[in-house]
């Protein structure tokens, strides 16, 4: 059997043997690889660092526990810039499958870190509801008829937080950490219909989409994948020296350790499109001698 | 004024989405065409009210909390609720058939019944019970936030996750330069590949002096990647993004209209 014939034959367990391996041997040995800024991630950042203490923004947890490697990184990130800013945060969860539950765990571990946040006050989980553009549609005209009860079944209308806030329409931004078309209906009905300004956290295959609504001025910002996430983390990190030490201290900044992963794992998927090619060119020049 | 404004919204909805359907229902039985007919304007009211409302500003239409269109909207929500325990009904009704019948794969729907009613039941406990589903005022989970923990997202984790797997040998398989179309796709894919990770700082991880070198090309490569992204990627979307909404306008015409019958679900001869 010749070279080329081995090439198009390989058992494919080879190719998930050098998966696991680009992925896991970075999980067990960070490597700590640089992790460069794009554009659309620091617009998000400085949007975020332009707003003043005591500003109202929301978070929407619009994503399921298949993609929260990639999301829980950026509603965190987020979540803690705000916190560290004394912004105070609104959050929902618009996703049927897991999201409700993904909120709640992502809520509390962030607000562990923040002691001196007063829940109701600085920030408030207003759980899930279903039918996601309903739901926007509502809150431009009163986010209690959306809401009527916290997640633990309070009622918001009596909450500080709310004090003199009734519409998404006064909010300084809607970030909305999405997988499938939720992050969309943000842009179309919140953004179109109410002005208030959205950003995104998309997992990494809907970030290409995404691009058109940021050239568009539709969106102030993204976090494009697992790297936009590192990405933010990082800036957070440059920013606020005490985010830097709780970085290192913690290691809780799950977006720039699981760049290493992935840079492992793209490695290995493109030199397997290079052998690939390879493999084709010289079975192609074969067949031309032939 | 605003009084009578408001009745007459509520009015208007009441006979569509009331007494148009319990009408429609009971003469369903006497006169099979109705069945055809009725849900034919509640679509058609459901749809053309919310255009009209916002571009007629008139209270019984539009006004907040109170107009047509704001109610459908409470409707949406109401309705998009009773759509979740629809599903779930048809879930057990398709696995409990398989697994009284002993078909393939039934061990399979026996596990996702089991999972379902024991997850189910402790979410249906934490609403009735005031605990919620989330953490209990100590701190620590309640049984439905564990499962979630511990089991419902690992597994999809999992299961998304084996994706890289297939992705890596679908790759090797198919991304091939077979002729011009697919060369600028293979080369455009593997340039974003390498651009949005720091590829180069990986490969000179072993060689501390080539490191700046390796740092210098990864900028490069993220901005050709950027470039990629901000100019062909997003004129491309544009035109995708565009063109579905136009699809989508046009498919609603024809609903509101009622060209497009498919979604009333009858069957021949009806």
């Amino acid at each position: 059997m010749s070279l080329i014939d081995r090439l198009f034959s390989v058992d494919r367990r080879w190719i998930f043997l050098f998966v696991m391996l680009a992925v896991a041997v970075p999980i067990l040995f960070p490597l700590g690889l640089p992790v460069t800024t794009t554009g659309s991630t620091r617009a998000a950042f400085e949007y975020i660092e332009s707003l003043h203490a005591g500003d109202i923004v929301w978070l929407s947890y619009d994503y399921g526990p298949s993609s929260a490697p990639e999301n829980d990184p950026m509603a965190e990130a987020f979540l803690r810039h705000c916190f560290v800013k004394d912004v105070r945060v609104v959050m929902c969860a618009l996703y049927p499958l897991g999201g409700l539950s993904l909120m709640n765990a992502s809520a509390a571990r962030v607000a562990r870190e923040f002691p001196e946040k007063k829940y109701g006050t600085d920030y408030v989980n207003l759980g899930y509801k279903d039918g996601p553009e309903a739901v926007m549609r509502r809150l431009g005209e009163n986010i209690a008829d959306a809401f009527p009860t916290d997640v633990n079944g309070t009622p918001i209308e009596g909450m500080p937080i709310f004090q003199g806030i009734r519409t998404i329409g006064q909010f300084k931004v809607v970030f909305t950490v999405a997988t499938g078309l939720i992050g969309e209906y943000w842009i179309t009905l919140v953004n179109a219909q109410f002005g208030t300004p959205v950003i995104i956290g998309p997992t990494a295959v809907s970030a290409p989409k995404y691009y058109a609504f940021l050239n568009s001025g539709q969106l102030k910002g993204m976090l494009g994948g697992m790297k936009g996430a590192a990405e933010y983390e990082q800036l957070l990190a440059r920013a606020y020296p005490a985010m830097s030490e709780f970085y290192h201290r913690t290691r809780l900044f799950t977006g720039t350790k699981g760049m290493d992963a992935q840079t492992g794992i793209h490695a290995v998927i493109v030199g397997f499109i290079f052998l690939g090619n390879v493999a084709f060119l010289l079975a192609r020049r074969r067949e031309g001698r032939a | 004024m605003t009084g009578l404004h408001f009745d007459i919204g509520r009015v208007l909805l009441l006979v569509c989405f009331g007494i148009v359907p319990l009408v429609g229902i009971i003469l369903g039985f006497f006169a099979p065409s109705l069945r055809r007919q009725l849900p034919l304007i509640v679509a058609f009211v459901a749809g053309i009210v919310p255009i009209l409302s916002l571009y007629i500003p008139k209270a019984f239409l539009s006004a907040p909390g109170q107009g047509m269109s704001p109610r459908l909207d409470q409707y949406l929500i109401i309705v998009a609720g009773f759509a979740l325990p629809l599903g779930v009904v048809n879930v057990i009704q398709l696995n409990t058939r398989k697994v009284g019948r002993g078909e393939k794969g039934w061990f399979f729907s026996l596990v996702l019944l089991i999972g379902l009613f024991v997850m189910g039941s402790f979410g249906v406990y934490g609403a009735f019970s005031g605990t919620g589903i989330g953490f209990l005022p100590n701190g620590a989970p309640t049984p439905f936030q564990w499962m979630t923990d511990w089991l419902f997202q690992p597994l999809q984790s999992t299961i998304f996750s084996l994706l890289a797997f297939f992705m890596a040998s679908a790759a090797f398989r198919a991304f091939r330069a077979r002729n011009v179309e697919a060369t600028i796709l293979l080369v455009a894919g593997v340039l974003v590949m390498a651009g949005r990770v720091p590829l180069f700082d990986l490969l000179a991880y072993p060689f501390p002096p080539l490191k700046p070198a390796a740092a210098s090309l990864t900028q490069t490569m993220g901005h050709l990647t950027e470039w990629i992204m901000d100019g062909p990627n997003s004129a491309a979307q544009a035109g995708i993004i565009i063109g579905s909404a136009l699809g989508a306008m046009a498919m609603a015409i024809r609903v509101i209209l009622g060209i497009e019958r498919s979604y009333l679900g009858l069957g021949k001869g009806d």
